[in-house]
């Protein structure tokens, strides 16, 4: 179970878990392509109900959110958007503008001065306090407090806009036309002004303060959110220090900049981003008079914080832990409970490896609730079940839990948490090795319209937690033997989180272990081999399992032994109980390949008695497998027999396509075994039960490719059908087998001592 | 005209005026001082005066030459002529500031120095109308975006001519100094070292190229003209960068050549001799210099921090009281006025006089530092950290702005956060025991102990300054109960001492001493114990060396 608590993260963008835009003041002023606008809706306001259609109307009005907040664009792209609304309403804006540009300075001062009488009148065209309202009421405030000197700067500004748009067209309108001539003399002057044009384009012109915060807010949700439709780190950088150039008061974009060094894993420029913007930060939290002492003690609080988070996204556990000492201190000092509730939950993240730490977790959840901070609260909650599914508690009470964190999320919208909360329950069941359950819940999360699709028109689509269900999804089509669909869910991982970005360490870590699976099932082990460097790469523990499975695979039992203990070792201190009975499992299984299964037995009860102190059904059952097989060797098929009898409903209703195969298998011998001291017609009848249940896991081992296995039931099989003297039957299973034994290599293992 | 032979062909063709690129030896120090003089005319001519005087400084160091050595000035060309009354009117215009009147009259000029002038009062209208700009712009954001619009245009006329090949020398450097502006850096050094190979007497290009190095390789990589001005700059830039020893060695070798009256050289020293904190001799040659020219402003900034360094109260004041008298109006003045405020302890008037330097000029750096010191004086955090980020953005290689923004959060008990500062500073100045302590306290703060001993081991391994590196280094030992290690500390902190021969007071002497004695008893060697013991008694604070 992956976790899925990496979003931890402050930001100051975020209150509990939302993303603002971060208002601090309404800056906004008067530039060519404002009046551009504010002509539009001048000229909007002057066509009545009838001049444009319905139809129009409604595009034209969708239009204008984005251009009220977007970026200064060029007049020709400004004609052209509304072209494609209302081609009608272009033209007369456009030559609206021509009158004013190529007029006198005056027109522009009349224009400003008739704007204010949209307002006015019994039933006015635009209402004072709606969108568009407020951006007339602030470009007239703006206009009105320009000097002399600045008016006449903007009505140069408004003409040049005005011919540079013309210039456009007019060329636009001549590579239509272009004879030949023109074009080579076109061309050299273009090769003159290409170094020029350049510089043109890195520096897209300077944004307003509401612009850049639509920027900043919009980048920010969209990294949050969905990584892939954000500008590439590159562009975003070059955009953030334009940003920064023109305004280096503007301290968001330092933290905006922070996010975006993290995405490419570059600890120096993201630190230094971080701590930029915390400097900056403190100097407009010691400015705004409201917020006072007060406010510039904070950010000094949250600075360490991040620091801390910053390490630990780093890997940089023991400096993260000193940083978070730090924010405590001053939290404490400061009484600042908010603060310290983010720290707690910090802490426990550092401390997640030490047995204790769900003490931490247990005050952090009630002081959370107690300071109503439901984002922490369930935050933690998450945590704690997480916590408790690995110390092995009872399933219901998780559920429970979830359950009512869930309902806390949904009162606060929390759309991050629900999704989180989703992909935890999927890994729970998992877990427990409910591979139905587990289905169901990673399906419900991906046909799940998200909360935030509603909000903001962001699909919340690229975190982790739906990378989490996805790679679930995949490898329990794999464990099915649906290879196709797995592959297929494989393959959108891949497009939805790219190989560099923040997320994708899960898919590939999930794409090896398939991939492993496959290979060891088909017998290449020295593929697997080759695999198992990746896999160790991802996550060293499973690494060195994988490495033992081939050691052992390849009869290289003493290698195997030794891993195997180490790992053994390891995870007992790690406290990681799945790994624990995986590893006892493949020991037992080492000890009964070299022939002395009395030794296995108390290895496998170990195991059994974990998982079902943990209520790992899957490997529970596996043990019991195991413990079967042990029993069958040493002579006491009945028993065996009957503990199968036990084990065999939760394998077939949720074990893995090759576990199934395993057990009928078993199954089987164990029938043929018991039966060797019966009667003989009771003996046929057993061998009949026999062969059905070797059919059936014939079908099992075909759906995973397990050649192998297939090859030992045909074998199997052949000699039943001589015992009871079915010569045709016989020689069928016989010919099967010697086909299927030429493609194989022989391992020099004794049939009867596979499992 | 004996170095004439050696005019490189490029030279040759592009400057109008015969210039002679001069060997690298100054053995001929009239031949020099030759080259001086023409230059300093030259310069004053175009309107580049900061080169003029510079050039004529150097010149005056030197002994004056007889009269039949005097250069006659040199021939007017046809061209020169031709635009002689353009040129008088426009030059005219141009000293009182009135620059798109020169650039007026000068449109269309021909000869090399018309077209010059034009061109450079054009770029100075636009430096102009861009200061007057920031005041009256539109709106907030647009007060970065406010730029010299002739900047554009003047990029590309001067690169037709470039790539004609049609500029010279001090064409070349208005190009370099256009792309500058525009930020273009590369093809700027490109530039400059080009204007420098076709007139190397012109220090400005010289001067913009120190500018634009910004560390050792890029200066190795750079193929200069061999000539004696490359030793100034060389001197300069080793300067500039830090690599102090470099430079006093070149000043030396200069000063040795015959320009020991060089005011300009002398200074440079004395401000080396800051740089490596050696304030008594940066103080006497600072002295020295004021003797020799008592109405100089330039550097008296750094003279004022040596004094202040020093805590002399009266030469401060006597300082500021005399440059006040000679121009109130100077980054200079005011920054000393500053510091005379800060050392009487009234920081708020020192901030005030800071306040006015960087509204004289905003890129002045040491005052964002030196406001940034005041504000933590007066325990304005907040604001000490705006200014410290100021100076870090103008220049991102001031050690002392990351220093003292390391010292904002230590005061804020951040120590684990002013780490990143110190290292920062650190990493500017890898030789200066103060950072180095300074972590070493931080880490010590932090209880990581391994790495505040290696720090303080390497801030004595640097040259202490402060001489505490080693009575921290050895009170860890002590507490680590490491009381080898501790001793051996003690004993060179104690040698350390009497061989520096200062009177001063240091307060741990006596616990050096009480602790060796200690460690001498345990170790069971009465005799050094008893010696330590009675060096004890001279202390007051410790009575009982048991």
């Amino acid at each position: 179970m992956a976790s899925v608590h990496e979003s931890l993260y402050f930001n100051p963008m975020m209150t509990n878990g939302v993303v603002h835009a971060n208002v601090f003041g309404i800056k906004d002023w008067v530039t060519p392509y404002k009046i551009a606008v504010l002509v539009l809706l001048n000229e909007m306001g002057r066509t009545g109900e009838g001049a444009v259609s319905l139809m129009e109307r409604r595009r034209l009005n969708q239009l204008l959110l984005p251009l009220l907040q977007g970026p200064d664009i060029t007049l020709s792209k400004l004609y052209k958007l509304i072209e494609e609304s209302c081609p009608q309403l272009a033209n007369s804006v456009q030559i609206r503008i021509k009158l004013m540009a190529e007029g006198e300075l005056k027109d522009m001062e009349q224009f400003f001065d008739d704007l204010s009488d949209s307002f006015s009148g019994t039933e006015p065209e635009v209402h004072k306090t709606s969108v568009v309202g407020l951006f007339l009421r602030h470009m007239i405030l703006a206009y009105s407090k320009l000097s002399f000197s600045q008016v006449f700067k903007l009505y140069t500004a408004l003409q040049q806009y005005f011919q540079n748009g013309e210039k456009k067209t007019m060329e636009d309108a001549d590579m239509e036309l272009a004879s030949r001539e023109e074009g080579e003399r076109k061309m050299e002057k273009e090769e003159l002004d290409v170094s020029i044009r350049e510089e043109e384009v890195s520096c897209s012109g300077p944004l307003s303060q509401k612009q850049a915060e639509f920027f900043l807010s919009q980048q920010a949700s969209l990294l949050k959110n969905d990584e892939t439709k954000a500008l590439t780190p590159a562009s975003l950088q070059k955009e953030l220090n334009n940003l920064l150039k023109f305004n280096p008061d503007f301290a968001e974009a330092h933290y905006l900049s922070y996010l975006n060094n993290l995405r490419v894993q570059d600890v120096f420029s993201s630190t230094h981003s971080l701590l930029h913007y915390f400097d900056r930060l403190i100097l407009t939290g010691a400015e705004s008079k409201s917020n006072g002492e007060e406010g510039y003690g904070r950010s000094l609080r949250y600075a360490a914080l991040n620091l801390a988070a910053l390490h630990c996204r780093f890997g940089h556990y023991q400096q993260a832990e000193l940083a978070l000492q730090e924010a405590i201190r001053i939290a404490q000092e400061s009484n600042d409970h908010v603060c310290l509730q983010h720290c707690l939950s910090w802490l426990y993240v550092l401390g997640q490896k030490r047995s204790d730490s769900y003490v931490l977790l247990e005050h952090s959840v009630k002081k959370a609730v107690h300071f109503g901070l439901p984002y922490l609260a369930s935050l933690g909650i998450q945590s704690l079940v997480q916590q408790r599914a690995f110390a092995g508690k009872m399933a219901n009470k998780l559920m429970d839990a979830l359950k009512d964190s869930d309902l806390l999320h949904w009162k606060h919208s929390l759309s991050e948490l629900i999704d989180i909360s989703i992909a935890q329950k999927t890994a729970i069941w998992r877990l427990y090795g409910r591979s139905t359950m587990a289905l169901q819940q990673a399906q419900m999360l991906l046909s799940m319209n998200s909360l935030e699709s509603v909000n903001a028109g962001v699909q919340q689509n690229n975190t982790e937690s739906f990378a989490v269900a996805l790679c679930h999804l995949a490898e329990l089509h794999a464990e099915q033997g649906c290879f196709a669909a797995a592959s297929e869910v494989l393959k959108h991982l891949k497009e939805r989180f790219p190989p560099n970005s923040q997320h994708a360490q899960l898919w590939m870590l999930c794409d090896q272990k398939i991939q492993f699976d496959r290979a060891m099932n088909d017998g290449k082990y020295h593929l697997a081999d080759s695999l198992v460097t990746g896999i160790t790469a991802l996550n060293s523990i499973e690494g060195v399992y994988r490495k033992a499975i081939v050691l052992q695979a390849q009869n290289q039992m003493s290698e195997a032994h030794k891993l195997l203990q180490k790992l053994l070792i390891h995870c007992q201190r790690t406290r990681n109980t799945e790994m624990v009975i995986s590893v006892l499992l493949s020991v037992a299984e080492l000890y009964w390949r070299s022939s002395s299964p009395t030794i296995a037995l108390p290895v496998l009860l170990q195991a059994l008695a974990l998982s079902k102190e943990y209520r790992l059904q899957h490997l529970a059952s596996e043990t019991v497998l195991n413990l079967a097989f042990a029993q069958l060797i040493l002579g006491i098929p009945e028993q065996a027999l009957s503990l199968l009898h036990m084990a065999i409903e939760p394998i077939l209703a949720d074990g893995a396509v090759l576990d199934k195969g395993r057990a009928m298998f078993l199954v089987a011998k164990c029938q043929v075994a018991s039966a060797a001291s019966c009667e003989p017609l009771k003996k046929a009848e057993a061998l009949e039960a026999a062969i059905e249940n070797l059919n059936e896991a014939k079908n099992y081992f075909a759906k995973v490719d397990c050649k192998e296995q297939i090859r030992d039931v045909v074998y199997f099989q052949a000699r039943l059908y001589h015992t009871l003297g079915k010569t045709q039957e016989r020689n069928r299973c016989a010919m099967l087998f010697r086909q299927l034994h030429q493609d194989l290599p022989f391992h020099g293992v004794p049939l009867i001592n596979l499992l | 005209m004996a170095a004439s032979s050696s005019i490189v062909s490029v030279a040759a063709t592009a400057s109008s005026v015969p210039i002679l690129p001069s060997s690298c030896d100054f053995s001929n120090l009239r031949e020099i001082k030759k080259q001086l003089l023409l230059i300093a005319g030259l310069t004053r001519e175009r309107g580049l005066l900061h080169s003029s005087k510079w050039s004529a400084e150097l010149a005056f160091s030197l002994p004056a030459l007889p009269l039949a050595d005097l250069q006659p000035p040199p021939p007017i060309t046809e061209e020169d002529a031709q635009d002689m009354d353009a040129y008088t009117l426009a030059k005219a215009y141009f000293d009182v500031k009135e620059y798109d009147r020169a650039a007026h009259f000068l449109h269309g000029c021909n000869s090399k120095k018309a077209y010059f002038l034009y061109m450079y009062s054009r770029y100075l209208s636009g430096e102009k109308k861009k200061d007057d700009e920031t005041v009256d712009s539109l709106g907030p954001l647009e007060k970065g975006q406010v730029k010299n619009e002739a900047l554009r245009e003047l990029r590309v006329e001067l690169s037709k001519k470039h790539q004609a090949r049609e500029l010279d020398g001090f064409g070349l450097y208005l190009y370099g100094v256009v792309l500058r502006k525009l930020d273009l850096v590369k093809e700027a050094i490109d530039v400059f070292v080009e204007a420098t190979h076709v007139l190397p007497l012109h220090w400005g290009a010289w001067l913009e190229l120190c500018n634009l190095i910004t560390d050792k390789e890029m200066l190795k990589f750079l193929s200069l003209p061999d000539t004696w001005m490359k030793e100034f700059f060389l001197a300069h830039i080793y300067t500039e960068l830090q690599l102090i020893e470099e430079a006093l060695q070149k000043y030396q070798n200069l000063i040795d050549v015959g320009f020991s009256k060089s005011s300009y050289i002398v200074s440079q020293i004395a401000v080396a001799y800051h740089n490596i904190r050696d304030i008594d001799k940066a103080l006497s040659i600072f002295n020295e210099l004021r003797k020799q020219d008592p109405y100089r402003i330039e550097n008296m900034d750094t003279f004022s921090n040596l004094l202040y360094v020093r805590s002399m109260k009266s030469e401060l004041s006597y300082l500021a009281h005399n440059l006040c008298e000679i121009d109130k109006y100077r980054v200079e003045t005011c920054c000393v006025i500053g510091n005379y405020y800060s050392l009487r302890s009234q920081h708020e008037k020192a901030a005030l006089y800071f306040q006015r330097a960087l509204k004289l000029n905003p890129r002045y750096l040491g005052a964002w530092t030196l406001m940034g010191h005041e504000y933590m004086e007066m325990k304005n955090t907040s604001a000490a950290i705006q200014a410290y980020r100021h100076a870090i953005e103008v220049n991102k290689r001031d050690y002392r702005a990351w220093y003292g923004l390391g010292q904002t959060y230590e005061i804020l008990k951040m120590p684990f956060y002013c780490l990143y500062y110190y290292r920062r500073a650190h990493q500017l100045r890898p030789n200066d025991s103060r950072m180095l302590v300074a972590l070493g306290e931080c880490y010590e703060k932090l209880n990581q102990l391994v790495e505040a001993k290696k720090c303080y081991w390497r801030a004595y391994a640097v040259g202490d300054v402060e001489k505490m590196a080693l009575v921290k280094l050895a009170k860890l030992h002590e507490q680590l109960t490491e009381s080898e290690q501790a001793a051996q500390c003690y004993i060179k902190y104690i040698q350390d001492i009497y061989s520096c021969g200062e009177i001063v007071e240091h307060l741990e002497e006596s616990t050096a001493f009480r602790y060796l004695a200690q460690y001498y008893f345990k170790c069971k060697l009465w005799d050094e114990a008893s010696a330590c013991a009675q060096k004890c008694c001279a202390f007051n604070d410790v009575q009982d060396p048991d």
